[in-house]
């Protein structure tokens, strides 16, 4: 991390962000039980208890997915990450949990930190994951086997890498939307938000 | 009391001695005082003192029986309170006794339930007493009875003793037999040995045979070689026959031969066909699949058309119902530019004419204001004017009054100077002529001055007319170029104004509804931002080619098709089956992968076999150890024949057939089934099982017999 105590640079931020995406897309594939219980193992990270995979598979497809996302934050072109929950039966997509990224892209031009403390930043994490946590009390039961995809909303000049494609949006055919809370770095602000489908 | 009485006795008679000797004195003094004693009067006073005396003795009386009285209330309540004393006394004694009268019975009322309790103790101790009696009666006859089955063993065992005896001697005599036997023995030995010899000899002999026995062989070996030779040739002669007739053949198989091999060039060809057929209907197979596959996708995209036409035509009516000419969100987002762009244009023609007419409204009130400003000048000016006309009058009129005093003046002047002789007053008349001509002198020239004032007045006024219309001119021609600039520029402009007016309210509520309708749009599309919509100019979606929907989606479908094609398999042999129900269905390999469950279950099966079939052979090994015992200790070889029937043989049985049956009654009882052997054992059964009810000893007897005739033979 090279954020010092006081300041913040672009490149940490990338990485405050991508780290925050990483234990963030764990904890809801934890709490929706897109993966059984027993593939999670407790670890400890923003001074709270979280679910982190130990599925070798899994673990593999999130680094890989999580550092271009870095790179990509670090470039300041990434605009949206979703996580798209599909069932797999009727191929419908039941669930979307959208984090919009603000880049300040003036980041880029000046290095000099932003001043923001690590521990403010931390605490807006936490309290973001903890609302994901607590919207599993609302949202409905996935009653059929899932899957999840990880969709990355980036401008279009930027140069598609190997392994990835470009895909559909994958919106929900009449959804209902939550917007949940926000953190901002000062130089990336993320708000998320969960659209789920609308149930009879 | 008495004494007390006595005494007060006593107190009294001194007290009235002390009474009688004391009025002696007095009486004396007044013997003395009166003069010489009066005996009457002595007598009476005598007289006096004993009535006195008697009073006092009658009162002392009284006090003596009121004291006695007194004395006998005291004693009457003294024995009452003694009374009453001994009545509680007694009263507390009688609750005391009642008291203990209650206790009483209820220890009675006690000691008879005990007595109670007691009786029955006793009548139980009575019962069980009888019981045991019972049971020592019973215990007495047991003990007789065991006592007469004592001596019955006693006596057994005295029977089993002799027999014991007997054995000894029988053992003796088998002793004496095994020596005689080795005796025999060794004289067999010495046989054998002979015997052994002999065996040599004849086997030297053998192996010349076998000498002259394989020659012979050999020799029928050469003769079977030359026949089989013969045989050979007979053969060949038969071989070169055939193929001679085979020889005259050949032309028509070559024929035949050419035949088959058109038939094979064209079956080869057909074969070629056939492939190349198969080959494009595996083409067209695929062509299909593909033409399916489109034509889902077709579908797919027919039914993202109209879902694409519906939104287009959402957007369209948007546009038709908002009359704008939108065909795509930029035409429209080009539309919302034009229009903000137009209401820019307008709101500075707006801006620019508000300007103007603020312009105009200011020079206007300028105007006006100088208007008001002439105004009052001319007012002031006015009244100036009217202030010196009224001045102008007040100096006409003082005028008028001094040429009139003057007049008048003049007139007593004259009169003067017509009644006064000129000599005498004309000094004090020149005079006063001369002041009063300085005073018309200087009303005069004030006058001139006057004068002078006024028509500078006047001219003044004159001046500020001329301002004054001046200003009026100025301010009409202003009002003609207000009214020109209203005009040109106020009938014009008004016009202009309220049109443009107008058209600033129409553009502002074009521009709410415009700002309204933006709204609506972000809303809509803030929607679908939600949604997860996105500008497709500035954005592309990208994800992981090998993402975990894709992959479980490819496993499901994997699964999918193996599932797909079990069921045709499971469905070939049902049908199979049905056509024929007994067709074996090994040949059917259902290579079913059996689930866990049943894998493990197998598993314990197969261990559960195992161990069954260990503890089998455990069993099996020892019952045949157990048999072995038995048999070798008690000599009796013992089979189940059939339920609950048992066949005994005996290891020194003459005969394979003699063997001894019994069989288990339903009451345990075990019963000998007769049969020849058993014919033959008439005295044995009769004496150890009729007479001893013995099967052991039954069997041992058996037994000591069958070994008996074995070692005696």
């Amino acid at each position: 991390m090279t954020s010092t105590l006081k300041g913040i640079t672009l490149k940490g931020s990338a990485e405050l962000v991508a780290e925050f995406f990483s234990f963030g897309i764990n904890n809801i594939l934890y709490q929706r039980g897109i993966y059984p219980t027993e593939t999670f193992t407790r670890v400890t990270h923003y001074d709270m208890s979280l679910f982190f995979t130990t599925d070798p598979k899994l673990k593999s497809y999130l680094t890989d997915v999580v550092s271009q996302l870095k790179e990509w934050l670090f470039e300041c072109t990434v605009q949206k990450l979703v996580l798209v929950i599909t069932c797999l039966e009727t191929n419908e997509v039941l669930e979307r949990w959208q984090f919009d990224i603000e880049c300040d892209k003036s980041a880029k031009e000046s290095s000099a930190p932003r001043e923001k403390s690590l521990k403010t930043i931390q605490d807006e994490i936490r309290s973001v994951i903890r609302q994901i946590t607590a919207t599993v009390t609302f949202l409905p039961l996935l009653e059929t086997p899932c899957a999840f995809d990880l969709l990355v909303y980036t401008d279009k000049d930027l140069v598609v890498p190997d392994k990835w494609e470009e895909s559909g949006p994958q919106i929900i055919d009449q959804s209902e939307e939550v917007r949940l809370r926000s953190f901002t770095t000062s130089i990336h602000k993320v708000n998320s938000m969960v659209a789920y489908k609308k149930t009879n | 009391m008495d004494l007390e009485d006595d005494t007060t006795v006593l107190t009294t008679l001194k007290s009235f001695n002390s009474f009688i000797s004391r009025p002696e004195h007095p009486q004396r003094l007044s013997d003395q005082s009166a003069g010489s004693g009066n005996l009457q009067s002595q007598y009476k006073r005598s007289m006096e003192l004993l009535e006195a005396a008697e009073r006092v003795n009658s009162k002392h009386r009284y006090l003596q029986l009121d004291q006695e009285k007194k004395q006998m209330e005291l004693s009457h309540k003294r024995a009452r309170f003694e009374l009453e004393k001994a009545a509680s006394d007694s009263a507390i004694d009688l609750e005391h006794v009642v008291d203990r009268n209650q206790d009483l019975l209820g220890r009675i009322k006690k000691f008879e339930e005990r007595e109670s309790e007691v009786a029955k103790n006793l009548s139980e101790h009575i019962e069980a007493n009888n019981a045991l009696r019972k049971n020592l009666s019973s215990l007495n006859k047991k003990l007789e009875e065991r006592d007469s089955r004592l001596n019955i063993a006693n006596q057994t065992n005295i029977s089993l003793k002799d027999e014991i005896r007997d054995l000894k001697q029988k053992i003796q005599n088998q002793e004496s037999t095994a020596s005689a036997q080795n005796l025999e023995n060794q004289e067999l030995q010495e046989q054998l040995d002979l015997q052994r010899r002999k065996y040599q000899e004849l086997s030297q002999l053998c192996q010349n045979l076998q000498a002259a026995q394989s020659s012979c062989s050999e020799h029928i070996i050469k003769i079977k070689e030359l026949e089989r030779r013969l045989v050979l040739q007979e053969q060949d002669i038969a071989i070169v026959k055939t193929v001679k007739s085979e020889v005259a053949r050949v032309p028509d198989l070559e024929k035949e031969l050419k035949r088959l091999r058109d038939d094979n060039a064209f079956l080869r060809e057909s074969r070629e066909n056939c492939s190349l057929l198969k080959e494009e209907a595996e083409g067209l197979r695929k062509k299909l699949e593909r033409m399916e596959k489109t034509k889902e996708e077709l579908v797919n995209m027919e039914l993202e058309k109209e879902r694409l036409a519906e939104k287009l035509q959402a957007w369209e009516n948007l546009g038709k119902s908002t009359g704008l000419n939108i065909r795509k969100p930029e035409d429209l987002s080009r539309e919302v530019i034009q229009i903000q762009q137009r209401e820019i244009a307008l709101k500075e023609q707006n801006y620019t004419l508000n300007s103007r007419v603020r312009s105009v409204e200011r020079a206007e009130a300028e105007l006006t204001a100088e208007v008001s400003q002439q105004r009052s000048k001319t007012l002031e000016e006015q009244k100036k004017r009217e202030t010196q006309d009224a001045l102008v009058r007040r100096l006409q009129k003082r005028v008028i009054l001094l040429t009139k005093e003057r007049d008048g003046m003049r007139a007593i002047l004259e009169s003067y100077d017509s009644e006064l002789a000129p000599s005498e007053y004309s000094p004090q008349l020149s005079r006063r002529l001369r002041e009063a001509e300085d005073i018309l002198q200087k009303t005069q020239n004030h006058n001139a001055e006057m004068e002078v004032q006024l028509t500078k007045a006047q001219e003044e006024t004159g001046t500020l007319k001329i301002q004054l219309q001046t200003v009026q001119l100025e301010l009409e021609s202003l009002k003609k170029q207000q009214s020109s600039g209203a005009d040109s520029n106020s009938s014009v402009t008004k016009e202009e104004v309220s049109i443009l007016r107008q058209k600033i309210e129409d553009l502002e509520a074009e521009r709410q509804r415009l700002e309204e309708q933006n709204n609506n749009l972000e809303m809509r599309l803030e929607r679908h931002n939600l949604q997860g919509d996105y500008d497709p100019v500035k954005t592309r979606v990208l994800h992981f080619k090998m993402n975990p929907t894709t992959v479980a989606k490819q496993q499901r479908k994997q699964e999918m098709e193996d599932l797909q094609e079990e069921v045709t398999r499971l469905s070939d042999l049902v049908r199979a089956l049905q056509e024929d129900p007994c067709v074996n269905m090994s040949s059917f390999s259902l290579s079913l992968p059996p689930s866990k469950e049943v894998l493990d279950l197998r598993k314990k099966l197969e261990l559960s076999e195992l161990k069954n079939q260990r503890l089998m052979e455990v069993f099996q090994k020892k019952i045949q150890e157990f048999r072995t015992v038995c048999c070798v200790l008690t000599g009796y070889q013992m089979d189940i024949t059939t339920e609950n029937q048992y066949r005994l043989t005996s290891v020194y049985a003459e005969h394979m057939d003699d063997v001894l049956l019994f069989k288990k009654g339903s009451n345990g009882s075990i019963q000998l089934l007769e049969n020849d052997f058993s014919k033959s054992l008439g005295e044995m059964v009769a004496l150890h099982l009729h007479h001893q009810k013995s099967i052991p000893a039954f069997l041992s007897a058996v037994t000591l017999d069958l070994f008996s005739r074995q070692t005696t033979v």
